[in-house]
């Protein structure tokens, strides 16, 4: 145990932060140009992506040739952390660039890699992920659209929905059910449907906060056709890819949480003297311990994190990922909770700062709060987490 | 930031454990409960095996181990519930001498430790408050030496350690001296765990010679006082959040053994989900106590606010722990017999004792610039 990196990682790091320096998106640019959802691309966004895919910055760990420098876990952690510290989105294409584009390299064949993945690494492409839908949420496995292959190509029928970025992606990477008689996780394959083929209609679904950014889509498939040179690796092989291929870099999820902890907590920690002061004696104190739990919350995630960093970078699935997952989401929901009632009336008030993309730039804590059950909604819900705490680390029987 | 156990440190980890298992077994726990045995041994053996000597610096014929280590022990001490007096001795009174004394006090009780000679501890808090700022008893400059007038609460081994360290307020701060626990007019407590024995002490005037003075009365003092009480704190909060460890593993273990309407209780999700609970709690504690052991190894300036975040979070951890270790084992776990409480009692022992969850929120609140400002000069 030690408090320190070593020296060739803090190397590695002022490496990246004079590269950064020189190669950054400007604010006045980001500002000008917002990211509307998570799979539109401002032409900043594309040229910001490009820049980083060439110098080997956009995914460090990996090699040359796909935008890294195969860079270890460790490093991985520093540029990710002075990514969040420099209030740069690494991507404004999440789905596309942390789930999408891995499991087209893991499973797809090259002229998919071509076509899909590698636009997507060069920022000229963006894409959704088609997994749920109205009767498949946490039960993914239920899901219902169907692609019935049909001589040389699939006809899609169906509707997901939840689908974030549907609504500006070029493309989506679609779960759908192949074969209707096999056991329900059996007979899933995933086909890539260009947004633009005939028979797609994208219902912009808007949300809680922010409704005039929707980024949450119904998607109707309606005799969708769609080569059958877009099947994503083997015929009812999907499942493998929803639980092997997604956890692509979920090694890293957990850090994405705790550093939009800690910068919560910064601004609280801003804001809060202010607030406190307006308060009588005995509110002024527990709403301050309010505040002290929340900030130990934050610490704490990143120890949690660091703690089971070994298991949490070597497995993609790792089950202590829930437990990651599950924490900081919540300590995120609690924290907004606690600042929105530190806030008092003044909670109430809308805020949005337009000049920082996606999320970060809300200020009002009242909306905050409300967006953060998008994080324990989605990627499996808190519930699941604890099921799969539950079964996959503490070894209890299934229920 | 690397909070995995090197090979080495897992092997003194193991060591640690094997050992207890031997010298500290649960029996000795009840028979101490039920008055049938004591700790002398417990200690005896650990000075054959050179525990005492284990952090004290090498210049007073310690071993020269650091903080780290002590960490790893206190969590086996937490973890077995192992009686005795290594944890006064080892991180309390030993620190204590360390940081407030000067050179010559400092190897005289020091060395005694290291050789096994002395066992000791901390006397500090009054009015329930283990802080510099709630000291009120007074040292009073006297020909040859101090004289110490006031009260201390819940001193740790007040009724068996052979040396106590009392801090005590003089016109120009705070001061420190060893005192003779035999000198001393000890009240012992009847308390819910009787191997973690608790004293009140009352200062009688009693006079303290120069050689035994730590630092007489100062403004410097106060500071060295904190750092000593980062590492009894720590250690503390480490050892609390294994005794909760403990519960859980037993909880989780009989959730899996125990049957109803036809399957283990822990195939219910409500069940389930608590146990979820409990598991992210002891490592939410446990994370934050490794930290916090680091930032004193290390002598990183955040350490004495880690030392309130570990000791707040353990403190926490046992609140969910002790009620849901308890409900879900049912009748079983609320009889006497079954072995749990005394896991239990200590979980609780070791939020009360050096600031609980609350007390440790308080101080953040003042670090973090949150608390009013006059209670920053209270
Ligand atoms: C912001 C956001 C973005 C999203 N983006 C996408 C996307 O890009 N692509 C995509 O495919 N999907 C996306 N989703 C959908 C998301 O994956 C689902 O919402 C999620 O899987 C839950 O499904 P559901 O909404 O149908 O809720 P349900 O599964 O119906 O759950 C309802 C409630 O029941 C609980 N519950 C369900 N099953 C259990 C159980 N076994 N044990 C205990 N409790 C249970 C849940 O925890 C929840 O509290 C997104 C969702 C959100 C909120």
């Amino acid at each position: 145990m030690k408090l320190t990196f070593d020296d060739s990682v803090e190397a590695f790091r002022r490496e990246f932060l004079d590269w950064l320096a020189d190669n950054r998106p400007t604010d006045a640019e980001m500002a000008a140009d917002p990211a509307l959802s998570s799979a539109h691309l401002p032409a900043w966004a594309k040229a910001w992506t490009r820049r980083m895919f060439d110098a080997g910055w956009l995914v460090p760990s990996w090699p040359k040739e796909l935008g890294g420098r195969d860079a270890g876990p460790v490093e991985t952690l520093v540029y990710l952390e002075e990514l969040t510290k420099a209030h740069i989105p690494r991507t404004t294409n999440p789905q596309g660039l942390g789930i999408v584009a891995p499991s087209i390299l893991d499973y797809g064949s090259p002229e998919q890699i071509e076509r899909y993945a590698m636009p997507i690494l060069r920022g000229e492409r963006a894409a959704c992920l088609g997994m749920s839908e109205p009767g498949a949420g946490s039960d993914l496995a239920a899901l219902s659209t169907r692609a019935v292959l049909d001589g040389d190509h699939f006809v899609v029928n169906g509707q997901k929905v939840w689908t974030s970025g549907a609504n500006y992606a070029e493309f989506c990477f679609l779960f759908c059910r192949t074969d209707p008689s096999a056991p329900k996780h059996k007979g899933i394959s995933v086909v890539l449907v260009d947004m633009d083929t005939p028979g797609i209609t994208v219902r912009p679904l808007p949300e809680i906060v922010h409704p005039d950014k929707p980024d949450l889509n119904e998607v109707f498939f309606t005799d969708v056709v769609v080569p059958a040179e877009n099947l994503v690796g083997q015929m009812n092989n999907g499942w493998a890819m929803a639980n092997g291929s997604l956890a692509h870099e979920r090694g890293m999820v957990w850090l994405n949480g705790v550093l939009m902890l800690e910068e919560s907590m910064v601004k609280l920690l801003a804001e809060a003297p202010e607030a406190l002061d307006r308060l009588p004696a005995q509110e002024r104190a527990v709403a301050a311990d309010q505040l002290v739990t929340s900030y130990i919350d934050s610490v704490a995630a990143r120890c949690l994190g660091y703690r089971g960093f070994a298991k949490l970078v070597r497995g993609g699935s790792a089950p202590e990922q829930a437990l990651m997952k599950a924490f900081s989401s919540e300590a995120g929901q609690r924290m907004a909770m606690r600042a929105a009632e530190l806030m008092g009336d003044r909670s109430l008030d809308l805020g949005h700062d337009q000049a920082v993309a996606m999320g970060m730039g809300i200020t009002s804590w009242m909306e905050r709060y409300f967006g953060t059950f998008g994080g324990t909604i989605s990627a499996g819900s808190s519930e699941i987490q604890r099921n799969i705490i539950a079964e996959k680390v503490l070894g209890l029987p299934r229920s | 930031m690397d909070l995995e156990f090197t090979d080495e440190e897992a092997e003194l980890r193991d060591n640690v454990r094997d050992v207890l298992a031997g010298i500290a077994p649960t029996s000795l726990v009840r028979a101490i409960y039920e008055g049938t045995g004591d700790d002398t041994a417990v200690w005896e053996q650990m000075v054959q095996l050179d525990w005492p000597a284990l952090t004290v610096p090498e210049a007073h014929g310690g071993l020269g181990y650091g903080f780290l280590a002590q960490a790893i022990v206190a969590e086996q001490l937490g973890l077995s519930l192992a009686p005795g007096a290594y944890l006064t001795t080892a991180t309390q009174f030993a620190p204590a001498v360390r940081e407030i004394g000067g050179d010559e006090v400092r190897e005289r009780f020091l060395a005694a430790v290291a050789a096994g000679r002395i066992t000791g501890t901390l006397a500090l808090a009054e009015g329930g408050r283990w802080t510099p700022e709630a000291v009120q008893a007074t040292a009073t400059p006297v020909d040859g030496g101090w004289r110490l007038d006031g009260r201390k609460d819940s001193v740790l081994r007040g009724d068996t350690a052979d040396e106590v360290v009392v801090v005590a307020r003089g016109g120009a701060g705070l001061g420190a001296f060893v005192v003779p626990r035999g000198e001393l007019e000890v009240h012992p407590r009847q308390v819910i765990d009787p191997t973690m024995a608790v004293a009140d002490v009352v200062l009688d005037g009693v006079v303290v010679p120069a050689d035994r003075v730590l630092a007489e009365p100062g403004p410097q003092v106060e500071e060295a006082v904190r750092r000593a009480l980062d590492e009894a704190v720590v250690a503390l909060a480490v050892a609390t959040t294994a005794t909760c460890r403990r519960i859980f593993d037993m909880t989780l273990e009989y959730a899996k053994e125990r049957e109803q309407y036809g399957r283990p209780i822990g195939s219910f999700q409500a069940l389930k989900h608590r146990l979820a609970e409990m598991y992210l709690a002891v490592e939410r504690a446990s994370s934050l106590g490794w930290f916090a052991a680091l930032t004193i190894a290390e002598d990183d300036p955040r350490r004495h606010e880690a030392a309130s975040l570990a000791k707040a979070a353990a403190g926490e951890c046992q609140r969910l722990v002790v009620g849901d270790g308890l409900q879900l084992h049912g009748g079983i776990g609320f009889t006497w017999e079954h072995d749990l409480h005394f896991w239990l009692k200590r979980a609780k022992v070791g939020d009360v004792l050096f600031g609980n969850a609350v007390a440790h929120r308080a101080e953040l609140a003042r670090t973090l610039g949150l608390a009013a400002t006059e209670e920053v000069f209270a």
